[in-house]
This record gives structure tokens, C-alpha cells and sequence, in this order.
């Protein structure tokens, strides 16, 4: 997973994710929504006719006291545990 | 913060399958449909060698076709790029079928036996060895392991009153499945939480509640997927599967970030 940093401050964050699509994407935007000290998240994805980037470009606005790379961090550790919680119900049903 | 997530199947069978997941986000739910149906790697034939073809179509068409046929996967042996060999002769006259291929693998081979490829006539013949690979459905639909799946919200029916005595019966159609909320106006047996496939009542509220003014209310976070395999793996597995396939993304990018 490539990442480009294209805005870095102390709470704003904005990084292009190279390779990844919506299926990805909107997953990480919900779950950085949920976690907590993120005041905005959403990404952008151009397609490729409208000669924007074609990979996706996510910006993450914190808290003052959240440093906005570590609510990322947060943000994919959120994702993983929903995974595995998903995992886990699936297979207690299955 | 845990996920209080909550599964039950509606419905099962080897390649179809209804589970309801109670608990769970828009976003989440539909990065797992879209996970399903493109990021969940099947084999499928992408290259042939020709030794003979003497059917009626070009070997082209004979190689979409091949490309086309299901084969079943074991994701715990294999990894995307892999290949596996099979093979195809069938002389005319006499059609060829999908069950025809010899796979140099017992892991790896067609999930329908009965899928024709070409009808040979006498004299026609059809020699083929084809190299089957492991890809996502990102690359080329061939690789799809669900063919349909998709998700709809639970939905719950509240019965607000009586039917005004001299208004139409119109049919009241609803489709997807619902929780059970007022048992007391089904003829029948119901209960209070059932979850009831619309099909049941022919997908039409005004036979499931007969004179009764309804009202239709999705049940939040809570969605129900169907989901349709093409044979290559099992619906139990392409979710599973899918599900991984998220939760790698997301390991990766905190190792990246970590960085």
C-alpha cells in the first residue's frame, strides 16, 4: 500500500491511498467518523476521464489534542477489529 | 470499542445463501458486497493452447467460453496468480461439456459438469489445454465468485389501523424480509420477531395482514444479504473472504502508517 502525504498538519491530514478503490475507502471513512477526536473525514476519488487523480485522496480532520495520523492509525485498527468482530458473529452463526 | 454484531441466516443452501446482520454500518456493509463480488479470487481459465480445433467456431470463442466456466477454488492452497492446467479433448460426434475438462489438479475443476462448450459434429474435434488462474473479479468478471449479492435493509411492518371499509384492495408488495412485529393480525402461526421472506405471503402485505393500514419502517442497521455463488466457492467462504480481504487493506495501511 503506497501513501503520499499531500497536506500534513498537526490535525488535518490529507494522504493519497494508492491502489485502493470505494470498497476500501468508505469502510475507512465510516469507521474514522465512529472514532473518536475526528471532527471530518472523507475522500476523494476523480475518475480518470475528468483528468483528476485516479487514486483516492482521504483527508482527516482532528481534534487539537488528536494528532490526525494517529486517528488514522485509530481509524484502520477500527476497521480490523469490525473485521474480526464480523468474523466472529458469521462464524457463531454459520 | 467493540462491534456488537449479530448474524442469523434466513435462509442456506451450497450456493445461496440470506444472513441478516443486525449492528452493522452502511459503510461496512457495503464495503463487504462490493469486496464480494470484486476482490474475492476464483480460477478461471485465461490462456489456451490449441492442438486442434476442427468445431465450427474460432478458437477465440472456443477460449471465452473455457474462460467462462466456474472452477472450483481452495483459497487455503492457492494465491492469486497461480495456475493450474486442464485439459479438453472431445471428438464429434458428440457435444463437449464443461465436465469434459481433466484438471491436472483435484482442487481445481469445474463446478458445473453439464455447462456445453461446443456442439462437434462428426469429423469435428476439439483438443485444448488450458491454463486456469487465480484472479480477482477486478480484473475480468470471469473471476467473480458472486454473482449476485447484494443487501436490503430488515424491514419491520407496523399495523396503524383498520382499512377504511369502502377503500381499494390494492395489493401491498414488498419484497426483501421482514422482522415480525405484530403477530397478533397474522392468520396463522407468527410470532413476535420472526423473520418472515416476503415470498412467503406471495411478497404482498395485504395477504399477510388482511384490511389493515400498514406502515413500512427499515430497522436500522440491520441489513440482509443475499448472496449467489458461481460454485466456485461456498457462500460461508466468499464472505469470509471478503471480509479479510478489508481487514488486510486495513492491517497494511497501519503498518504504513506506522512508518
Amino acid at each position: 500500500m503506497d501513501l503520499r502525504v499531500i497536506e500534513k498538519e498537526e490535525t488535518m491530514l490529507s494522504i493519497e491511498i494508492a491502489g485502493e478503490d470505494h470498497t476500501f475507502m468508505n469502510v475507512l471513512k465510516g469507521a474514522l467518523l465512529e472514532t473518536d477526536g475526528v471532527t471530518a473525514a472523507t475522500y476523494d476519488m476523480n475518475p480518470e476521464q475528468s483528468g483528476g487523480q485516479t487514486d483516492p485522496v482521504l483527508t482527516v480532520k482532528t481534534d487539537v489534542d488528536v494528532n490526525a495520523l494517529d486517528a488514522l492509525e485509530a481509524g484502520a485498527d477500527r476497521v480490523m477489529e469490525k473485521a474480526d468482530d464480523f468474523d466472529a458473529a458469521f462464524d457463531a452463526a454459520a | 470499542m467493540t462491534q456488537d454484531y449479530e448474524v442469523e441466516f434466513v435462509e442456506r443452501s451450497d450456493r445461496e445463501a440470506r444472513f441478516l446482520v443486525r449492528g452493522i454500518s452502511p459503510a461496512f456493509a457495503n464495503g463487504i458486497r462490493r469486496a464480494m463480488i470484486a476482490d474475492v479470487p476464483t480460477f478461471s481459465v485465461d490462456t489456451v493452447r490449441v492442438i486442434e480445433n476442427s468445431s465450427v467456431m474460432f478458437d477465440e470463442q472456443i477460449g471465452l467460453r473455457l474462460g467462462l466456466v466456474p472452477l472450483t477454488t481452495d483459497l487455503d492452497d492457492f494465491e492469486v496468480g497461480d495456475e493450474v492446467t486442464l485439459s479438453i479433448d472431445v471428438s464429434g460426434p458428440e457435444t463437449a461439456y464443461s465436465g469434459d475438462l481433466v484438471s491436472s489438479d483435484s482442487l481445481v475443476g469445474p463446478a458445473d459438469d453439464n455447462i456445453p462448450i461446443i456442439d462437434l459434429k462428426d469429423g469435428q474435434r476439439l483438443e485444448v489445454e488450458a491454463d486456469a488462474v487465480l484472479d480477482r473479479g477486478r480484473e475480468h468478471a470471469k473471476h467473480q465468485g458472486g454473482v449476485a449479492v447484494g443487501y436490503r435493509h430488515l424491514q419491520r411492518v407496523e399495523v396503524v389501523g383498520d382499512k377504511g371499509e369502502f377503500e381499494d384492495d390494492e395489493t401491498h408488495i414488498l419484497r426483501g424480509v421482514i422482522e415480525e412485529q405484530a403477530a397478533e393480525h397474522v392468520d396463522g402461526d407468527a410470532d413476535d420477531g420472526d423473520l418472515v421472506l416476503t415470498e412467503e405471503f406471495d411478497s404482498d402485505l395485504t395477504k399477510r395482514y388482511p384490511g389493515k393500514e400498514l406502515e413500512v419502517h427499515d430497522v436500522e442497521n440491520a441489513f440482509v444479504f443475499h448472496a449467489e455463488t458461481d460454485g466456485s466457492l461456498s457462500v460461508e467462504e466468499l464472505t469470509l473472504r471478503a471480509v479479510d480481504s478489508i481487514r488486510s487493506r486495513a492491517d497494511e495501511l497501519r503498518d504504513a502508517v506506522q512508518l
